[in-house]
């Protein structure tokens, strides 16, 4: 595995996002943090790809990055044929609502609205007619059905995230990005949402990019890739727990 | 503890900057109305004293408004000059002089005061020009000045005692200073010879007295004492000098009353914004408050951590709030130095202890007690409660049962009184029961705020997710916490309850009185004669009213003729020319103003005993008590009062009054304006002692006295609203800074910066609005249910388009609230925001 190169998808689809020379430097009072290292990575339609990496390595920068978040300080990023390195914060929020998904580790969700108004917010903000026939699948797809009208503070941590993750889903984005979504999960509901997640790429063709410390979560994705101080230093394609852990373990000596 | 206590506000510093400026700008309006009474009071009472303190001893004579002035006679001056204690003295004349202004008729319903002024009198300040020193030259007061345009060098004509006009040269302004009086009538003042001429007053009101040297002005007080006649009252310079004062002061008192009023007002709403924001935040820092408790801190250290906190924010902000109040105060009085009649004299700053502890007091104290319930309330968070996930916030739950039933009760119990107070009760009694129903009412309002919050905000939500995404959301921000919500909205309703409920008194006094004159009373100019304060009234000569009757611009004339107040019951008036019942007319209690006839008389229910239509009662006559049958009773204050009688009874038991009281002119259809006035203004030319107003100008003067009161009233409840404002932009930032997360979620999801300024923004704006909405609809209420209190008949007259004012008032009130907190939502970074927690 050569460092720095761009990986190629192996099957030559068209990247959904990736960067080139990719770095993030954040002033933190009187020294420099490097937080991403000229990255060079790109994640394939229709993949589920996870980020790993020991805590501190840059992992939610890398996403915040990827998805219009944050800015680059040198290098750029692509989501589809748009360069958003120097977009402005209108150009990228547009971005955001339009192309991008997001799932976060908690707090997903706006503890005033319902479940079937937190799925449909997006859809609400970008001011896009919903599909009905798609909502109720994806409804149905994470067994939210009988728990629409409820709100947050009702539901379990798990629905609270197969919501979040049907709000991501229901507008069939250009990539999903999910930053730990298990991570405050017990590992059963931890599991059905990565079902979920995996099931979204194989059978709707969805792109998902998830940031993720835990190895069995990472087991879910078609491919794993590996940061370490900012830097990509591996990957690993159709990956297990145990050679995810595994690599882990290599990778720490 | 205490270091706990300090590490915070040092940390919380910024929160408390809308807690610390709620409590400036109350504490500001108080001190400054202290400062303000205080420096004014000194700088009147300098002023009076300054007159009599020059002078050893003063005679003066007890002034009534009723009977004429008893005089001193010369004599008494010769007496009192020869007496070995006096070094000198002088008489004072004050009588009439009626001043014959500009248009050619005297000027005032109560002719101007005649005085006479040297340098060894006490009214010799000169805000201009000389004293005079001949027959034909007249110093006139400053405030006739101002009335008439007339200036030093102009020649003006007085009338004599006689009616005689005379002329004089103008040589100075006279500063008479705050003398009720004579400022209300103003006064022409002349040489001592002159004066006596001109108000044909032999003798002095008054002898100003400079003692011999050797003598102590109590010695020349009792000497003085010893040969002035017993109905004089005789004072030494500074006896006088403090009395003056004191009167001074009273005059003030009104004017200080209302802006205490006011100013406990702003108070009470900046404790509603205090609570409001110690609420807040404590319930953000409950963790940090149960891990105090878990580290073993007790309840009460936690409580009076609490309460010291806000103890000291309290002191802070009143002592920056009473420096702020002695500069406002001391503004006031110097901008207002004309207006409130200190004249140019350089008022010296007061700035009296009880204005300084006041304002602390106030100020320190308002805020521990605003912070007594979200203190108890911190102190009983259990140890537990810092090893909860305490971030996520769900909706408050309030025990709403409690609330609907107090609700109701305090609801019912004011219509009670306000239902009570309209029928059965009258007057002061009346307005005090409506204002205590209105205190019930608001208390209900308190009670049912959150659950009112949340039944208007689920009204508007609908119509406000039609709207679009932004609105949805704020709709249901607003509505996300109720208690929060109402604190905020109750600060507000205060202010706008009592501004809408002036506002619709005023409206509803102007609505009601003049449609009553244009109803009862319809006409274009009335002439009465000029009063003078000894209650002589110059009427009206048949004359005037024969040579109007026959003008073909006229189309009629009603003469009112009256008893006057010689007799011991209710004044005796009829009308001349004029039909009662159509032409001249009135709310009627009982009976029908056309049945008065011969034999038969209109009373007003104030002076009927009781009586009703078809009674008899008993009338006091210049030929003694008569019965007669009541034709009708009357009410309201418009209209006929008193005693009415019919023309032919009235020539018959009243045969010495051959005089008209007043004169009403009502013109033809179509005679222009100025052509009916020139007419009038000609029919009194020969009688410059005939005053004309015109129900143009009197409708004029009328609304423009209510509309100056209004603003008034207003402005000082402004600073409330104004607090209010800032405790609604208090909550917001605080709902900012916890939902930090969830905005930066939104902008993740594509909500660009505008849209969340924008969301807060109309979250605001909904706060305001119901506050604001529920205050108007407070103000309607209660503000008519006072406006019947004080006015019999009130037509209830609502100002929309005020209204309508106010509700755009607290659109931009509620946008400037989001304007800081908005800023800050926008700006924060959605990384970090994700990150934090
Ligand atoms: N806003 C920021 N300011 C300064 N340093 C930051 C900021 N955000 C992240 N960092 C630093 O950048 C590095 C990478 O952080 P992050 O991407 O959050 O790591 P991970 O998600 O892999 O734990 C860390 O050293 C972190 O301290
Ligand atoms: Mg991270």
């Amino acid at each position: 595995m050569s460092e720095n190169s761009p990986n190629d998808p192996p099957d030559g689809a068209s990247p959904a996002v990736i960067t080139r020379d990719l770095t993030k430097v954040f002033d933190a009072g009187d020294s420099e943090v490097r937080a991403l290292d000229s990255v060079n990575v790109g994640f394939t339609r229709g993949r589920f790809a996870a980020i790993m990496g020991p805590s501190g390595s840059g992992k939610s920068t890398l996403m915040h990055c990827l998805a219009g978040l944050d800015s680059a300080t040198s290098g750029s990023v692509r989501v589809g044929e748009t360069e958003i390195t120097g977009l402005g914060d209108k150009e990228l929020t547009l971005l955001r609502r339009q192309r991008i998904g997001f799932i976060f580790q908690s707090f997903n969700l706006l503890p005033v609205l319902t479940a079937r108004q937190n799925i449909l917010l997006p859809a609400q903000i970008a001011g896009r007619e919903v599909d009905q026939e798609r909502f109720d699948h994806i409804v149905d797809v994470v067994g939210l059905r009988d728990r629409l009208d409820h709100t947050p503070a009702k539901l379990s941590g798990g629905q609270q995230q197969r919501v979040a993750v049907a709000r991501a889903l229901l507008s069939s984005p250009d990539v999903t990005f999910a930053d730990e979504p298990t991570g405050n999960l017990d590992s059963r509901s931890g599991a059905e949402v990565l079902d979920f997640l995996r099931d979204s790429a194989r059978e709707m063709g969805q792109t998902i990019v998830m940031v993720t410390h835990d190895p069995v979560a990472a087991a879910y994705a078609d491919r794993v890739v590996f940061l370490r101080d900012g830097r990509l230093v591996d990957e690993l394609y159709e990956p297990s727990a145990e050679s995810v852990l595994d690599r882990i373990g290599k990778l720490e000596v | 503890m205490l270091r706990v206590t300090l590490a915070n506000l040092r940390a919380h510093s910024g929160r408390m900057v809308t807690t610390a400026l709620a409590i400036v700008l109350g504490v500001m309006f108080v001190t400054g109305t202290l400062v303000f009474s205080d420096t004014l009071d000194d700088a009147l009472g300098a002023q009076v004293k300054g007159s009599a303190e020059e002078y050893s001893a003063i005679v003066h004579t007890e002034r009534t408004t009723e009977e004429k002035q008893p005089e001193l006679p010369r004599q008494t001056l010769d007496d009192i000059e020869s007496l070995p204690e006096v070094g000198s003295a002088a008489g004072v004349v004050h009588g009439d002089a009626p001043l014959i202004g500009q248009e050619g008729q005297a000027v005032g319903s109560m002719s101007t005061a005649g005085l006479s002024a040297s340098e060894d009198t006490r009214h010799s300040t000169m805000a201009e020009g000389e004293l005079p020193t001949g027959p034909d030259e007249a110093a006139l007061a400053t405030s006739s000045a101002d009335v008439t345009g007339f200036g030093v060098g102009d020649e003006v004509t007085v009338l004599d005692a006689e009616g005689r006009e005379h002329t004089f040269t103008v040589t100075g302004l006279l500063d008479l200073g705050v003398d009720p009086e004579l400022s209300y009538r103003g006064a022409v003042a002349f040489t001592e010879d002159t004066a006596h001429a001109m108000t044909g007053i032999d003798g002095y009101s008054e002898i100003d007295v400079t003692g011999a040297p050797g003598y102590t002005d109590s010695e020349v007080r009792d000497a003085v004492a010893e040969v002035t006649p017993g109905d004089a009252e005789v004072l030494t310079g500074a006896e006088l000098g403090a009395r003056l004062a004191e009167s001074a002061g009273a005059e003030t008192e009104l004017i200080t009353t209302g802006l205490m009023l006011a100013g406990a007002v702003s108070v009470i709403v900046a404790g509603i914004v205090i609570s409001n924001t110690f609420a807040i935040l404590l319930a953000q820092r409950q963790r940090e408050m149960a891990l105090l408790r878990c580290v073993g801190a007790g309840r009460g250290q936690v409580l009076r951590g609490v309460l010291f906190e806000a103890g000291l924010v309290g002191l802070v902000s009143s002592a920056v709030g009473v420096l702020a109040g002695i500069g406002v105060g001391y503004t006031g009085v110097v901008l207002g130095a004309d207006a409130l009649g200190v004249g140019d004299s350089a008022a010296s700053l007061v700035v009296g202890p009880a204005a300084i502890a006041v304002g602390l007091v106030a100020g320190t104290g308002a805020t521990v007690v605003a912070a007594l319930v979200p203190a108890v309330r911190a102190a009983r968070i259990p140890p537990l409660a810092a090893l909860r996930d305490s971030a996520a916030q769900g909706a408050e739950r309030g025990t709403s049962t409690v609330r609907v039933v107090l609700g109701a009760v305090l609801g019912l119990a004011s219509a009670g009184i306000a239902t009570w107070a309209v029928r059965s009760l009258e007057d002061e009694p009346a307005l005090i029961a409506v204002v205590a129903a209105g205190v019930v009412a608001f208390a209900g309002v308190v009670a049912l705020g959150p659950l009112l919050v949340r039944a208007l905000v689920a009204v508007a939500r609908g119509p406000m997710r039609e709207l679009g995404v932004v609105s949805g959301l704020a709709a249901d921000n607003s509505g996300r916490s109720p208690k929060r919500a109402a604190t905020a909205m109750i600060a507000l309703t205060v202010g706008a309850t009592l501004i809408t409920g002036y506002s619709v008194i005023s409206d509803s006094a102007e609505e009601t009185l003049t449609n009553k004159l244009d109803e009862q009373f319809p006409v274009d100019y009335e002439i009465s004669g000029q009063m003078s304060p000894h209650g002589f009234m110059a009427e009206v000569d048949p004359e005037v009213s024969r040579e109007l009757a026959e003008n073909p611009d006229v189309a009629r004339v009603v003469r009112v003729r009256s008893s006057g107040a010689e007799l011991e019951g209710p004044s005796v008036s009829a009308y001349f020319g004029g039909e009662v019942g159509t032409e001249v007319s009135a709310p009627v209690a009982s009976g029908d103003l056309a049945d008065l006839e011969p034999g038969s008389v209109v009373v007003h229910e104030d002076d009927a005993e009781g009586n009703e239509a078809g009674d008899e009662i008993a009338v006091e006559t210049a030929e003694g008590e008569e019965t007669f049958e009541i034709a009708a009773v009357t009410e309201g204050n418009t209209g006929l009062l008193g005693v009415t009688m019919d023309p032919d009874d009235f020539r018959e038991h009243f045969p010495d009054v051959t005089q008209d009281q007043s004169v009403s002119i009502q013109g033809t259809e179509d005679v222009p304006a100025d052509e009916l006035r020139d007419t009038v203004m000609a029919a009194v030319a020969d009688h410059p002692r005939l005053q004309v107003t015109s129900a143009v100008q009197m409708r004029q003067e009328f609304t423009e006295i209510l509309d100056t009161l209004l603003l008034v009233v207003t402005a000082m409840l402004a600073l409330s609203v104004l607090i209010a404002v800032a405790g609604v932009a208090n909550t917001m930032a605080l709902s900012v800074l916890e939902r930090a997360r969830e905005s930066a979620m939104l902008r993740a999801l594509g909500l660009t910066r505008g849209q969340v300024r924008r969301m807060l923004g109309v979250e605001a704006v909904v706060l305001s609005l119901i506050g604001t909405g529920v205050g108007i609809a407070l103000g309607v209420v209660f503000g008519w249910a006072a406006g019947v209190a004080l006015l019999d008949g009130l037509i209830l007259s609502i100002p929309v388009p005020r209204i309508a004012g106010f509700l755009t008032a607290a659109v931009l009130a509620g946008l400037l609230a989001s304007v800081l907190p908005g800023r800050r939502a926008a700006r924060t970074s959605i990384t970090r925001s994700l990150a934090s927690e």
